[in-house]
């Protein structure tokens, strides 16, 4: 006998949309397994999932449909499997694949009545957001981090979408990227982090430093990877290195200068990148001042001041030195961001590879923050977060859009202490929103004297506007600058965009066929003048930028600190721990306590989610 | 450290594992909530879902006490018993598929009633570090509550029905050392710096520098100069108010000099001392709640049976006695300066860090020794973690539970103005508790009795409301949507219930962070929810 599962609380009307709903969950990871389980629990018959990810040891300690067994399985098959072993008269469809595949189009989002966001990197859930709303299928969006989290409805016409408001920057990055074609500080300090689990950590087989040659972008034109061609695999680094007792010149030739040269060899990365130049130990001791590294100076002095290459060198030197010697007698170091050799051995690779990069350098204060945060995930956050998802999928369902307005989880804010809150009516959509306004127009500030077709491409449209294959013509013009079609515009690929017209003034027609997107683009020319500025930027009104470097220009330690000063500053004297510090006070207070609309308490909401 | 004693194997699969919870609490939590035996009461689908939120991060062990037997309605919204198992003891079928979630985890059952266990082998529980009930039926309730508050052991009880969700902690006094605040200051004492740092500070005399010299002086030693410079011009008064604050902004301001060019320019370091100004000048004060933990009963009048926080409190209590001050955290923010006098001035905070500490575990020792209790009760390690913390100290006292219900009516009047109050939803629990206490099954289990139910559960919340000598009177259809429900649980509202009753009992095993003080009222129509003290 088939048991009805559809709670009886839900009442008639629900529990039927209930049985007739077909439901598409995007990530099988912390929160996406809680769905599951939640939606399996709820008496829904029709769920499909997808996830590219394969199973990790870390997963274990939140992610409940997984055992130790299934690590290196693919996460949206096994959680189909486990699901179906509790309830097999529902029906699961799993994907292993990448939901910005191109094989899940408008259509494909067309036949679900919900689809629900559980996914860990903004790239695919402003990918989601986007088929979302050209497919007209309510979203239920949702994320944790750490101890807190929030969900919220996403519908077109009734809600503000996922990229209505700007979000601070991303923080997951693709393995091709680390080991292959870093852009920008961070991959690199992630990068160096991964070379000290390599040589003093416990090693971890995702967290491999060599070229990648594999990276499909590697591959070429009759699609043979490099595999074959040398990096004959020898014997671990680990390993590697402790034949060699950790000489710091051959370990710093074979890091910058022997495995740079190799991917220089995969020519098909350098196409539209500018390659890296590998550097030798000896060049990198004779380059710019001599500084010498004392025994007794523990370099702290310098935090703030980004080293020269000689000196990342000798520190190098000297931190792998004092780090092999408290690895003897050891099965392996903890790196940690509070840890002096490891943190200075870390500023010192990260900053050789920038350099190789041509990527900005960066001091050992700066390395320190963004090498420190990772963030973290736990079971307790999942299955509150993971509950309300599926409870805003009832009012979904019943189009009872009005009762689906935000809730967070222990939301970080002076005004909110409430272990649940409420928004108290839906975020209305930003009205020049460059996703989900009629007629969305964005301002680009590029160098069009230098930054080519393909750099545009791939720079701006792929990675900053999110673009999967976008098609592009110059406004009144109908000259086709990039186009989605294989080759049909690779002629355009090297030119710059002033050779291509492309100048200040111009505004270009894009189309982005599968998300069915068009996007107005106002180009500006624009040169980074200081060192800090960024290579170009986006914004749908200049003046945002403006605001934005403000803040970037408040101090040197960043807006965290900047915050914290202003949060303080009204009340000028001693803070003290309040006498009773509840996290929430009564339900009457919290209507009443709700943050005013320009509070900038969003910035703090969480949306670098892991799971 | 950057290095680790050796681990094991198994310890370092662990560590792995439990990667991104340990950055919360750290391997010291981790060790505890690894050293805890927890008891769960009825493994109802709420009772499996916390369950499963402790199991996951790794607890030591659980039993499970549950004398039900798995019926088609559980199965219909626990996860943790399939529908085979209908029948079966509901003990040992959840603990069997409970126990499948990590193999580090140790669990049992006793497929027994908690009536008869409290009837039979009263100190059952004692040998818990914390206790978890859902669905008790008041008659266990009370007993329950006052043998385990007696036996000092935590209780947490939690019910989920329709759409409410009810949490109640009881503890009878919580101690934590990490409460983990969102914002903590530097601890600078620039305002009465001890001799040592007083004349470290004043051997710069910011005037006198070169401008090589100038770029190279840490922010703090920037910050003291104009403070001094301040009480010169201010009589010797102290800078206090937001004004004399931004005086002495504007005294660092119009200090730049100018660079070989000629271009007036502020150091980075002149800037970051600007930054200072805020957080750097408060007077190092005890905060009050600290004050009443110093003198509380508990830290003055030690017994042999006294925890270790209150004699580390008591040693701390010394401490202050005789420097009037906290001791120094000894951690300084990161500043832009040469490395010479950024080290020189870390050493001196560290260094009075460290004599404090071992101040403070010296007269623990003492303690320890007039005690005459075991000596390695108290680690070195653990008093240098209490004196950084010292400022966070927290103490929770509870309520009984059986209290509540049986003593100390409530006094509810006040929140009960508000006609939107989630404690309208605690009269409905205490009502449908009440219910089911006289008439042994939920308002509206039974379809063709929802209506009579109605009304005697009206008949019920009236009453207890009258008791409790509130005027107010529930409404209707807060009466009605309960009978709907049935007493039956919502899957994705027992997750959620089950998500934060866990995290309560997380935060009580590791002692770090406040737990809720002490009743939590979930709403999951209105999607909201309420903390309250009873
Ligand atoms: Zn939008």
């Amino acid at each position: 006998m088939q048991l009805d599962r559809t709670p009886c609380v839900l009442g008639e009307e629900a529990r039927s949309l209930v049985k007739e709903a077909k439901i598409l969950v995007v990530g099988a990871g912390g929160i996406g397994c809680e769905v599951l389980k939640n939606l399996a629990l709820s008496g829904f018959q029709d769920i499909e999932i997808i996830d590219l990810d394969t199973i990790d040891v870390s997963n274990l300690n939140r992610q409940f449909l997984f055992r130790k067994e299934h690590v290196g399985k693919p996460k949206a098959v096994v959680a189909r499997e486990t699901i179906l072993g509790y309830n097999p008269d529902i029906k699961v469809k799993a994907y292993h694949d990448s939901i910005t595949s191109q094989e899940y189009g408008v259509n494909f989002f067309k036949q679900f009545s919900l689809v629900l966001n559980a996914l860990d990197n903004r790239a695919a859930r402003n990918h989601v957001n986007r088929m979302c709303l050209a497919a007209d299928i309510p979203l239920i969006e949702s994320g944790t981090a750490g101890y807190s989290g929030q969900v919220e409805l996403i519908k077109k016409g009734v809600t503000q979408c996922y990229e209505c408001q700007p979000k601070p920057t991303q923080k997951t990055y693709p393995g091709c990227t680390i080991r292959n074609t870093p852009s920008e500080p961070v991959h690199c300090i992630v990068w160096a982090k991964h070379l000290f689990n390599q040589l003093f950590g416990e090693e971890d087989p995702d967290q491999d430093v060599s070229p990648d040659s594999e990276d499909p972008e590697a591959k070429t034109e009759d699609g043979h990877s490099m595999t074959d061609t040398g990096n004959v695999k020898r014997i671990s680094t680990r390993q590697w290195a402790q034949e060699i007792d950790y000489n710091p010149t051959q370990l710093f030739n074979k890091f910058f200068f022997e495995d740079i040269e190799y991917l220089l060899k995969m020519e098909n990365l350098w196409k539209s990148r500018k390659p890296p130049v590998p550097i030798k130990w000896e060049e990198a001791t004779t380059d710019g001042e001599k500084t010498e590294v004392k025994d007794d100076d523990n370099i702290k002095n310098t935090d703030m001041k980004v080293w020269s290459i000689n000196k990342c060198a000798q520190v190098f030197a000297k931190t792998v030195d004092v780090l092999k010697k408290e690895l003897s007698g050891r099965n392996f170091l903890v790196w940690d961001k509070d840890d002096q050799p490891g943190m200075d051995f870390v500023t010192a690779c990260a900053n050789i590879r920038s350099h190789i990069f041509s990527i900005q350098m960066q001091s050992k204060f700066s390395t320190k923050s963004i090498a420190g945060s990772i963030i973290p995930a736990i079971a307790t956050a999942n299955a509150i977060v993971a509950g309300l998802v599926v409870l805003h999928a009832f009012r979904a369902l019943q189009e009872q859009y009005e009762r689906c307005s935000a809730v967070y989880l222990r939301r970080k804010s002076k005004f909110s202490k409430f272990v649940l809150a409420a928004d108290n009516e839906l975020q209305k959509a930003n009205p020049v929103c460059y996703v989900c306004s009629p007629k969305p127009f964005v301002n680009v500030f590029v160098n069009t004297n230098t930054m080519t077709v393909k750099e545009f491409e791939n720079e701006i449209l792929k990675k900053q506007l999110n673009m999967i294959a976008p098609d592009v013509v110059l406004d009144g013009k109908f000259v086709v600058v990039i186009s989605s079609e294989e080759g049909e515009t690779q002629a355009n690929d090297n030119k710059t965009l002033v050779e291509m017209s492309v100048v200040e003034g111009t505004v270009l027609k894009c189309d982005d066929f599968l998300q069915n997107y068009e996007l107005q683009i106002a180009v500006n020319h624009y040169e980074a003048k200081e060192k800090d500025d960024p290579l170009f930027k986006v914004a749908v009104n200049p003046e945002d930028l403006k605001a934005k470097e403000d803040i970037k220009n408040g101090g040197a330690n960043g807006k965290k600190e900047e915050n914290h000063d202003e949060d303080s500053d009204d009340e000028p004297t001693i803070v003290e721990n309040p006498p009773e510090d509840p996290q929430e006070g009564s339900s009457s207070k919290r209507r009443k306590l709700n943050p005013p609309e320009d509070s900038d308490d969003d910035l703090i909401v969480l949306d670098e989610i892991i799971e | 450290m950057a290095s680790p004693p050796p681990k094991s194997p198994e310890q370092t699969e662990k560590s792995k594992k439990y990667d991104r919870q340990l950055r919360l609490w750290g391997d010291h939590g981790q060790v505890l909530l690894e050293n805890a035996k927890v008891c769960l009461i009825n493994a109802t689908t709420l009772g499996a879902e916390i369950l499963k939120s402790l199991i996951l991060p790794g607890i030591g062990a659980f039993t499970i006490v549950d004398g039900e037997t798995v019926t088609e309605e559980d199965t219909g919204s626990n996860f943790f018993l399939d529908y085979d198992s209908v029948g079966m003891p509901r003990a040992r079928v959840a603990t069997q598929s409970l126990l499948e979630l990590n193999a580090d985890v140790h669990g049992d059952y006793i497929d027994e009633t908690p009536e008869h266990i409290l009837s039979h082998t009263q100190n059952f529980f004692n040998k818990f570090n914390i206790v978890i009930g859902t669905s008790l039926p008041e008659k266990v309730l009370i007993p329950l509550s006052k043998h385990l508050w007696e036996a000092n052991v935590p209780l947490i009880v939690c019910r989920s029905i329709g759409f409410l969700g009810y949490i109640r902690l009881q503890v009878k006094e919580h101690t934590v050392i990490e409460a983990h605040p969102d914002n903590e200051n530097p601890d600078l004492r620039l305002i009465n710096p001890w001799p040592e740092l007083k004349v470290h500070l004043e051997k710069t005399d910011i005037s006198k520098l070169d401008n090589k010299e100038r770029s190279h002086v840490p922010a703090l030693t920037i910050l003291y100069y104009f403070i001094k410079k301040f009480q010169e011009h201010n009589n010797g008064a102290l800078p206090r108010s937001r004004s004399d604050k931004d005086e002495i902004r504007k005294m660092i301001q119009e200090s730049a000099v100018c660079d070989e060019n000629g271009v007036q320019i502020l150091e980075d370091n002149f800037q970051e001392a600007i930054h200072l100004v805020n957080i750097g000048i408060n007077p190092q004060i005890i905060p009050t709640q600290l004050k009443k933990i110093l003198e509380d009963d508990c830290c003055t009048h030690l017994t042999q049976d006294s925890s270790p926080f209150w004699i580390m409190c008591a040693g701390l209590r010394e401490l202050v006695q005789a420097e009037e001050s906290l001791p120094v955290r000894g951690t300084l923010p990161d500043m832009a300066s040469d490395s010479g006098s950024y080290i020189a001035l870390q050493q001196i905070y560290q260094k009075k860090a460290l004599s404090q500490s071992e101040f403070v575990y010296r007269r623990v020792c003492q303690i320890v020794t007039d005690l005459g209790i075991q000596q390695d009760i108290i680690s070195e390690q653990e008093v240098k973690l209490f004196c950084k913390h010292c400022s966070e100290l927290y103490v929770m006292r509870g309520s009984c539970i059986a209290d509540e219900y049986e003593k100390n009516s409530p006094d509810l009047s006040v929140y009960l103005e508000d006609p939107d109050s989630l404690m309208f939803s605690y009269v409905v629990l205490r009502g449908l508790e009440r219910f089911l206490g006289e008439y042994n099954v939920y308002p509206g289990h039974l379809d063709d009795q929802v209506e009579p139910d109605v009304l005697k559960l009206k008949i019920i919340t009236g009453k207890l409301l009258s008791e409790w000598r509130c005027t107010q009177i529930l409404r209707d259809e807060r009466v009605h949507e309960v009978c709907r429900y049935g007493g039956a649980e919502l899957h994705s509202v027992s997750a959620v219930l089950g998500g934060i009753a866990a995290h309560e009992a997380i935060k009580l095993l590791t002692h770090q962070y406040k737990p809720l003080n002490n009743t939590f009222i979930y709403d999951a129509i209105t999607s909201s929810s309420a903390t309250y003290t009873l």
